[in-house]
């Protein structure tokens, strides 16, 4: 029981919202090109490159607003790239998406071998982290433990679940939100009625590169004020899963990233008990991996519905006479 | 006069093929203008140049007088036009309101305006008698009220004019009234309607003037009084096409295809074959009449081996073929034409060839030592080709460069020469233009007269009277009743269909 209440605590919720955050911003921006009918499979790489230009940008720049900007402005170059690729010259969606990853795992090593003459990671040399923010009158009115959950946080956070509600309204009540969903789930009509597909769908791809850029720049300068490589560790990839699932709907992206933060969060934890690492750090990929499953069980294919359903009915015997005519017989 | 729209002397070319020549078109304000002809008549492109979707190589418009470039819908819209397109475009997960306000949305601060959009819809909708619920999502709607929606877009943007795009196509008859009801309003009201068809019938129902294209020119604008529809076939066609019944000897066989008390279920798992009983004689022609949807579909299926039955006997020569599977089906001697051509028909990306091949791939001569031998079987579709008269360019053409009648004969070059003594043929003419609906009806007799058992499932009472020796009426998944196809009285297969028994109605008499 001990070792319980020392899992699951306050803390662990702090840390839930924390782990939660990088990876609901990138799903945030997905949503935006996963509602206009894009399969973005790139947010992996804009991630990662966002996140180290905002090291280089704050060591440059000696701020960390301005290493966030310049972090996002990377993410948005390759994002305007992809939707050039992709919008504009129809290349294949997954194949584009997959070089620029490519692309911008290698670019940050040798990068990151040119600007600073390491390998692996780079910490320290002036690179500022973003402040955290108290809420001024928190702590009296809540108290220390229950202050933490909502006070003292990096301003990402707060943009992260804040963008929540509004990407709701934004789909709900602008026109913009609306020609995006209309673009992806009808080009056709947009087409009819004069609305460009083309801009509503670069709209949209720039749309995600401005999140996941700012996901990228809460990687590096959030809590831990580093850039190693492959830091993204797959969370692009996490949320494209989180997105094919959720159809970008944005509270349903909540809900999967929570999750998965969850398990993060968790396994980081588990870490600090001693469990072998190896092991532990599989935790959140084994979730995700189960809730799929779960997920697309509800979603399973119709032949094996029918085979289920075909088994069942051979298993169970049935009444003859006259209240069965209407009763499907098993095919022999 | 005073005229809506005026069109002289249009002319456009693709490539070297000219869809429209020197199109003069003169509809009057307040009229329902009809304007009829076969596929690739060069209606719709006519249609498209007067609402700025495409731009006549020569030619001018006039739109109310003026003579004007419309070089974009939106210059169309502007001068009081609207098109109802053939294939709707509307938005599933959006409710009615926003979809009829879409690209015009009523803003309040930025924020679209809900309340503000629904309450117009309502006002539009009860100012021209289309009921629709402006908060309900489109998805899940009839098609009837998808073109009601689609009606209040264009009426939303003040439309005066509104073009129709083979509006009835996917509407059930009693739809089709309603919508005829809705233009006749309309025209009341001092509105234009300009109303695009193939279908004779409902031309000759709702139309002030009618115009007939064909092969890209008008060859006729008259007042719909001063026409009858064996003259509008003659006209479209360019010949005289007949509907009258086919000429036949007597020349029954052996009972052939014998179902007895047969019920299946539907997808939805509702029941919708009741007890149906029938026979099919060798040289025989049996019709099934009916409103779509009351089980001939599942009819062709189960008998075809795709749908499982429930209970119930289906013998073709003798062996039972239900709970058989299709091939093995085939092999008995049953060839089937589906209803859906694109969907069971053909393979659309496959070619000619590998279309006609399906089912005979394995078999001599086509295939020598378990390989396809294709020289042998393109010289094979060549004369196939040639015999059914498909209007193709070669049999490697994949089939979706063929029209819908000519992708039709190439199913039924399939099946009638697939070696089965019994056709089971749904729809042979679905969207088939009228000279190409005779050709295959001249094939179906010659099939008969090779003595073949023919069970004809058809919408088109018309088909039936043609060709079939008995009609079956089918209502609700039952048999109705039975009428020789020589002596059809039209009010008793009315009431079958409406699922009355005739014998009922003369008891009450």
């Amino acid at each position: 029981m001990e070792i319980l209440s020392n899992l699951f605590n306050v803390a662990l919720l702090v840390a839930m919202i924390r782990t939660t955050t990088p990876i609901l911003l990138v799903a945030l921006g997905g949503s935006f090109t996963t509602k206009a009918g894009i399969f973005n499979i790139g947010l992996e790489g804009q991630m990662l490159i966002a996140a180290f230009f905002a090291v280089v940008g704050s060591i440059w720049t000696g701020s960390s607003l301005g290493g966030m900007v310049i972090g996002v402005a990377a993410a948005l170059l390759f994002a305007l790239i992809y939707a050039i690729l992709v919008v504009s010259f129809r290349a294949n969606e997954v194949v584009v998406g997959l070089a620029l990853n490519i692309l911008a795992g290698g670019m940050t090593v040798s990068l990151l071998k040119a600007i600073f003459g390491t390998r692996g990671s780079v910490v320290g040399r002036g690179i500022v982290g973003l402040p955290k923010i108290q809420i001024p009158g928190a702590r009296d009115l809540l108290g220390p433990s229950t202050a933490q959950l909502i006070s003292g946080y990096t301003p990402l956070v707060y943009v992260a679940f804040f963008a929540v509600p509004l990407l709701i309204l934004f789909y709900n009540r602008t026109r913009l939100g609306l020609y995006i969903r209309v673009v992806g789930e009808k080009p056709e009509a947009a087409e009819a009625l004069g609305i460009s597909i083309v801009r509503i769908r670069y709209a949209a791809s720039l749309l995600c590169g401005l999140f996941a850029g700012l996901a990228g720049a809460h990687m590096s300068l959030g809590y831990i004020t580093m850039f190693t490589e492959n830091m993204s560790s797959g969370r692009g990839f996490m949320a494209v899963a989180i997105l094919i699932f959720s159809g970008g709907d944005p509270l349903k992206v909540l809900a999967g990233c929570l999750l998965f933060g969850f398990a993060d969060a968790f396994s980081l934890r588990l870490q600090t008990f001693g469990f072998p690492s190896y092991l532990v750090l599989a935790v959140p990929y084994a979730v995700a991996l189960v809730a799929l499953f779960v997920l697309s069980w509800r979603a399973r294919p119709k032949r094996i519905r029918e085979t289920v359903d075909t088994i069942r009915r051979a298993l169970s015997v049935h009444p003859s006479g006259e209240a069965d005519r209407n009763a499907p017989l098993p095919r022999s | 006069m005073d005229l809506a729209v005026d069109l002289s002397g249009i002319t456009k070319r693709f490539g070297a093929f000219t869809a429209n020549d020197s199109i003069d078109l003169a509809v009057r304000r307040g009229e329902i203008h009809a304007i009829i002809g076969e596929n690739g008549a060069g209606k719709t492109t006519l249609m498209n140049i007067l609402f700025g979707l495409l731009q006549p190589d020569e030619g001018t418009i006039s739109i109310g007088g003026r003579t004007m470039l419309v070089d974009s819908p939106a210059v169309a819209i502007h001068e009081g036009l609207g098109m109802v397109h053939q294939h709707f475009k509307l938005v599933p997960s959006l409710t009615v309101a926003d979809n009829i306000f879409l690209g015009m949305e009523i803003r309040r601060n930025g924020l679209i305006d809900r309340a503000a959009q629904v309450e117009r819809t309502r006002v539009l909708s009860e100012k021209f008698g289309l009921r629709v619920d402006p908060q309900e999502r489109v998805a899940g709607l009839s098609v009837g009220i998808e073109q009601r929606i689609e009606i209040l877009k264009v009426l939303a943007r003040n439309a005066r004019i509104i073009i129709l795009d083979e509006p009835t196509a996917v509407l059930t008859p009693q739809e089709s009234r309603d919508l005829f009801q809705t233009l006749r309003s309309f025209v009341d009201d001092g509105m234009t309607v300009i109303f695009i068809s193939h279908h004779l019938e409902e031309v000759m129902a709702v139309s002030d003037t009618v115009t007939v294209l064909r092969d890209g020119r008008v060859v006729a604008t008259k007042p719909k009084s001063a026409l009858n529809k064996r003259e509008l076939v003659r006209l479209m066609v360019g010949r005289d096409v007949s509907f009258d019944r086919r000429p036949r000897t007597p020349n029954e066989g052996t009972v052939a295809l014998d179902v007895t008390d047969l019920w299946a279920r539907d997808d939805r798992r509702l029941t919708a074959l009741k007890s149906v009983g029938l026979t099919v004689r060798a040289g025989e022609i049996v019709g099934i009449a009916g409103v779509a949807g009351n089980g001939q579909t599942e009819l062709a299926e189960v008998l075809s081996g795709l749908r499982p039955a429930s209970r119930g006997r289906a013998q073709l020569h003798g062996h039972d073929i239900l709970d058989r599977t299709p091939a093995e089906i085939r092999n008995r001697g049953l060839a089937h034409v589906p209803g859906d051509r694109m969907v069971r028909g053909v393979d659309r990306n496959a070619s000619l060839s590998a279309n006609i091949l399906m089912g005979r791939q394995t078999k001599r001569p086509f295939s020598r030592l378990g390989l396809i031998d294709w020289t042998t079987v393109h010289d094979a579709m060549r004369a196939l080709i040639q015999r059914f008269d498909i209007r193709a360019r070669g049999p490697k053409d994949p089939a979706r460069s063929l029209s819908g009648g000519n992708i039709q004969k190439v199913v039924l070059a399939r099946e009638f020469t697939a070696g089965g003594d019994v056709l089971l043929i749904d729809q042979p003419t679905r969207g088939v233009d009228i000279g190409a609906q005779e050709a295959i009806h001249d094939e179906i007799m010659r099939q008969r007269a090779d003595g073949r058992a023919i069970l004809l499932i058809s919408t088109q009472l018309d088909e039936l009277k043609a060709l079939a020796d008995r009609i079956l009426v089918m209502f609700d998944g039952r048999i109705m009743g039975a009428v020789d196809g020589a002596v059809v009285d039209d009010d008793a297969i009315g009431l079958m269909m409406a699922g009355i028994d005739p014998a009922e109605m003369t008891e009450a008499s």
